[in-house]
């Protein structure tokens, strides 16, 4: 259970403790997923990967697949001649391959088994060269440019200034440098990537795959493949897991189309579980190299964050974009007065990667406050005292112009020191037993827009239509439950219409934290529009100005006169059968700009939070135990208690897989850990006791108060790694922290005390 | 060359044809178009596959269908009954431990296995007994206190 602070009272459905309302379908197993889509006709595909991770491809042989009784197409980059998925990415090789499972040809069977013979029938030959697989390899002078058209291999470089950097450095008591990296990690979902495509019809493309943004589906597949994006039907059924790794379409996706065009019958393209590890993986290595200024009473100064990170073979526009501007994050939470910020993208012969979970926020919030602990440790003070003295409050402008309306950061942290008897427990613990804490925010979405559109039926019951996906999030339930407030009904009286782009309004997807902030407001304001309708049949039949309507438990009656209530359906079928003729139908379409340094990466919105994690360390083996969480956030307005105390946990959950297991070990372009047997993740038994707190502090721009709380958890589990080296007593610099790492930084102490 | 089996699922008995090396989690998807039981890693890492075999979860992607024939094979679809959901499904959803869904019928039918066997665990014996599957979204959290409810004293179990 968790603990509400400012108990909301005023709202009857809004605040309450919401089951799932697709709970009967998924736990009878009726819940529809990609992989259970069977159509007439349907075939099977298998990709033919590179086995190098760097050559120039001399020949491809499909004539032997093409002659397998059973296969209905083979393709290779002569059915798409010159198509690119972005600048430097074909959509299958034709001269050159870049990584070990670059895709090189496919072919569509009649079953599973007929495609993967057909694909080990195909005869590609390649002339290796020589690969790169680290940074410092790649950007080193004369190193061979993997892309001809990038010749140092630095795919990407930004940097800027904000503030007087020098002289904030030159102010400062204390200055330090530390520098860690992150090994590359995997989204991990249970449902593996899938899609069905139907390219059958000429110009005209439908794909069923599980993914975060519909939309962006459509205009990413629409622009490839030459459709029209409105002639990209786009069918979201139930996802399973995203963990930011499901944004956009990848490149199975668009195989499957090509299959699909080639064959003339729809294509479904599974991948194992190797091609999950080796091909999708989440993030690259991550370094980072933070100067932080401070002041001898904590007050900080500047902060100088150089990183560099592993893009892998390819440039993805829509991860590598917004790592640039990550640099928003680090005023985020603390003031400061000057910033610098240097980033390099660097291209080696690793898979292409995407986000991770906590779409790289994780590590760039583990770099920073990981600093600030040791920062705090080295002027003598409470890194909660630190961090506290720094934090942001509700009316501050950070030093990239972003505004906060409504924050809950402080009392976050005064909850979970409080809680958890930090200040007798900090630096007073036995060996091997720590403390540490973590402090967060996160954007609800970014500029962007929503909209949403409501029916209401002769019988009182309610369509919500939308095009936000729910990935398990609770996001349907939650629009649900807005509507149901707004319109004086029961989440129960209204369906959810959703995953179709044909009958879905304008939304960009569940990403980016924006679920409960732009859609949730559309939906809130389609609601109003439809009771604005409503109301105005409503009074002229009760013989009140439409302003005295009130709503209530799918009734309207004047204010003061219950008795003479009269249904929704009935209010409707006088509305339509009126000689005004009309449906009651509601739409509502949100957008906002906040007024930022970065407009388009920031929003009006931010949830907080503060964690304190324990630990404790087994010297001998290196294992580190995680014995307890407590933590608290500032979502705004709690919609449902239930569905957020879900998203802490596995956001906990996630942050200490990420920072203490998770790593795909990388030896020459290969990951040699391809399995969920061999990627180390936590277990049932592993999970710690989380205590929650839910603060409220009723946002003005949010849908009745509420912020995101999609991510904003998972930024705070930095607390994990401040602990680990609270209970060593030394630092760990590289994540995640192996028993292995571990017992290194032990070893370190012990020779840095000699 | 395919084998005529006879299967036992959910207490119908199917006649079908199957080559030798087929999965019962592919059989029970693609031949029964019994798709409640995911397939996901075919390794047996991730426990999305458990089905009941005799009153013990076992893992479909790693049964061959011909290993079947003459036992008892239940899936998630058997649960419910006609006055309504299985408590154990009822208190995956009260409780908040259904996220995705994609995992939920593998570990539902992973804990109908041990409350079967053993209807009061103590949280340490439901933790391991769950250890085989995997659930990144609700990270096992929510879960356990689901089993947790029905394996109480006085929890009900069917």
């Amino acid at each position: 259970m968790s603990a509400m602070m400012k108990k909301s009272t005023d709202l009857s459905v809004i605040g309450t403790r919401q089951p799932k309302l697709d709970g009967p379908l998924k736990t009878t197993g009726r819940s529809q997923f990609t992989d259970d889509v069977v159509m007439a006709g349907m075939l099977h595909g298998k990709i033919v990967r590179s086995p190098i991770a760097c050559g120039r491809i001399v020949g491809i042989d499909t004539s032997k697949a093409e002659r397998l009784p059973g296969v209905k197409a083979v393709v290779t980059h002569r059915d798409c001649p010159g198509v690119m998925i972005s600048a430097d990415r074909e959509l299958l090789c034709s001269d050159r391959v870049y990584f070990i499972g670059d895709e090189v040809a496919a072919v569509a069977a009649v079953d599973e088994e007929t495609a993967a013979e057909a694909a080990e029938l195909i005869t590609v030959e390649y002339e290796p060269s020589p690969a790169i697989f680290s940074m410092e390899e790649a950007i080193t002078t004369g190193a061979p440019a993997i892309h001809k058209e990038c010749k140092n291999n630095k795919m990407d470089e930004f940097s800027l200034d904000i503030g007087n950097v020098e002289r904030a450095f030159d102010e400062a008591d204390h200055v330090r440098i530390g520098e860690c990296s992150f090994n590359p990690n995997h989204n991990c979902f249970a449902e593996h990537h899938v899609v069905v495509a139907d390219y059958s019809l000429p110009g005209k493309l439908s794909i069923w795959t599980p993914n975060q943004s519909p939309l962006y589906v459509q205009k990413s597949m629409g622009a490839v493949l030459g459709i029209s994006e409105s002639n990209v039907r786009v069918f979201n059924l139930n996802t399973g897991g995203a963990f930011s790794g499901r944004i956009g379409p990848r490149k199975h996706n668009f195989i499957a189309a090509v299959l699909s065009r080639k064959a003339l019958r729809p294509v479904k393209i599974r991948c194992t579980a190797d091609e999950e590890f080796l091909v999708y993986p989440g993030s690259g290595h991550f370094k980072y190299t933070f100067k932080t200024g401070v002041m001898k009473d904590g007050t900080l100064k500047a902060t100088e964050a150089t990183y560099q990170f592993d893009c892998g073979a390819y440039w993805d526009p829509l991860f590598n974009v917004l790592l640039q501007y990550k640099y928003h994050l680090i005023p985020q939470v603390y003031h400061m007065e000057a910033l610098r910020w240097k980033e390099t993208a660097v291209y080696t012969n690793n898979p292409p990667n995407m986000y991770p979970h906590g779409a790289a926020f994780l590590q760039l919030k583990l770099a920073q406050e990981t600093e600030l602990d040791l920062v705090a440790r080295e002027i003598g003070m409470d890194p909660m005292e630190l961090k506290f003295k720094n934090a942001v409050k509700k009316g501050d402008t950070t030093l990239s112009r972003i505004h906060y309306a409504s924050c809950g950061l402080k009392e976050s942290i005064r909850k979970v020191s409080q809680k958890t008897a930090w200040k007798k427990k900090f630096g007073k613990l036995p060996p091997y037993r720590g403390i540490g804490i973590g402090c967060g925010a996160m954007n609800s979405g970014g500029p962007d827009k929503a909209g949403a559109l409501i029916k209401i039926g002769e019988d009182g019951k309610l369509s919500l239509f939308i095009g936000l996906p729910d990935m398990g999030q609770g996001s349907h339930t939650a629009m649900m439950m807005i509507a149901a407030e707004t319109l004086g009904v029961t989440a129960e009286d209204i369906t959810v219409v959703a995953g179709d782009t044909d009958v879905a309004p304008f939304d960009i997807g569940a990403f980016g934290q924006r679920g409960t902030f732009f859609t949730g407001n559309a939906v809130k304001l389609a609601c109003l529009d439809a009771r604005k309708q409503l109301a105005i049949t409503a009074g002229e039949k009760l013989g009140v100005k439409p302003g005295m309507i009130v709503f209530c438990n799918g009734r309207v009656y004047p204010k003061g006169e219950p008795e003479r209530a009269e249904s929704f359906g009935k209010i409707v079928s006088l509305t339509l059968h009126s000689q005004a003729g009309k449906h009651i139908m509601g739409k509502g379409f949100y957008h906002t700009t906040a007024t930022s340094r970065e407009p388009w990466v920031s929003t009006l919105a931010y949830s907080f939070g503060a964690q304190v994690a324990e630990v404790e360390v087994n010297p001998e083996t290196g294992i580190v135990t995680l014995l307890r969480v407590t933590h608290a956030h500032d979502v705004g307005r709690a919609i449902n208690p239930l569905a957020i105390e879900g998203q802490i946990d596995g956001q906990v959950f996630s942050g200490m897989s990420q920072i203490l297991t998770e790593e795909c070990v990388m030896e020459e372009g290969k990951v040699l850990n391809p399995s969920m047997l061999d990627y180390r993740l936590p277990r049932s038994f592993e999970a710690p006791g989380i205590e929650r707190f839910i603060i409220e502090t009723n946002d003005p721009y949010g849908p009745y108060g509420a912020k995101e709380v999609g991510e904003g958890p998972i930024v705070c589990t930095m607390a994990i790694a401040n602990a680990v080296s609270d209970a060593i007593g030394w630092p760990v610099r590289e994540f995640p922290i192996t028993p292995e790492r571990v017992l290194r930084a032990i070893r370190e102490k012990q020779q840095n005390k000699k | 060359m395919k084998r005529i089996i006879e299967l036992n699922v959910n207490g119908e008995v199917h006649e079908i044809a199957v080559q030798p090396w087929r999965l019962l989690v592919d059989v029970l998807r693609d031949d029964l178009r019994l798709t409640g039981t995911k397939r996901a890693c075919g390794q047996g890492a991730c426990g999305v596959c458990t089905v009941i075999m005799d009153g013990r979860a076992i893992l479909s992607c790693l049964t061959l269908a011909v290993e079947c024939e003459g036992h008892a094979i239940t899936t998630i679809e058997a649960l419910e009954g006609s006055d309504g959901l299985h408590p154990l499904q009822q208190s995956f959803i009260d409780h908040g431990a259904v996220q995705c869904g994609f995992c939920t019928p593998g570990v539902i039918m992973t804990a109908k296995a041990l409350l079967d066997d053993n209807p009061h665990p103590d949280d340490e014996t439901i933790k391991e007994a769950l250890a085989g599957t995997y659930c990144r979204c609700t990270g096992h959290i929510k879960t356990v206190e689901a089993v947790r409810h029905i394996a109480q004293p006085g929890g009900e179990v069917k």
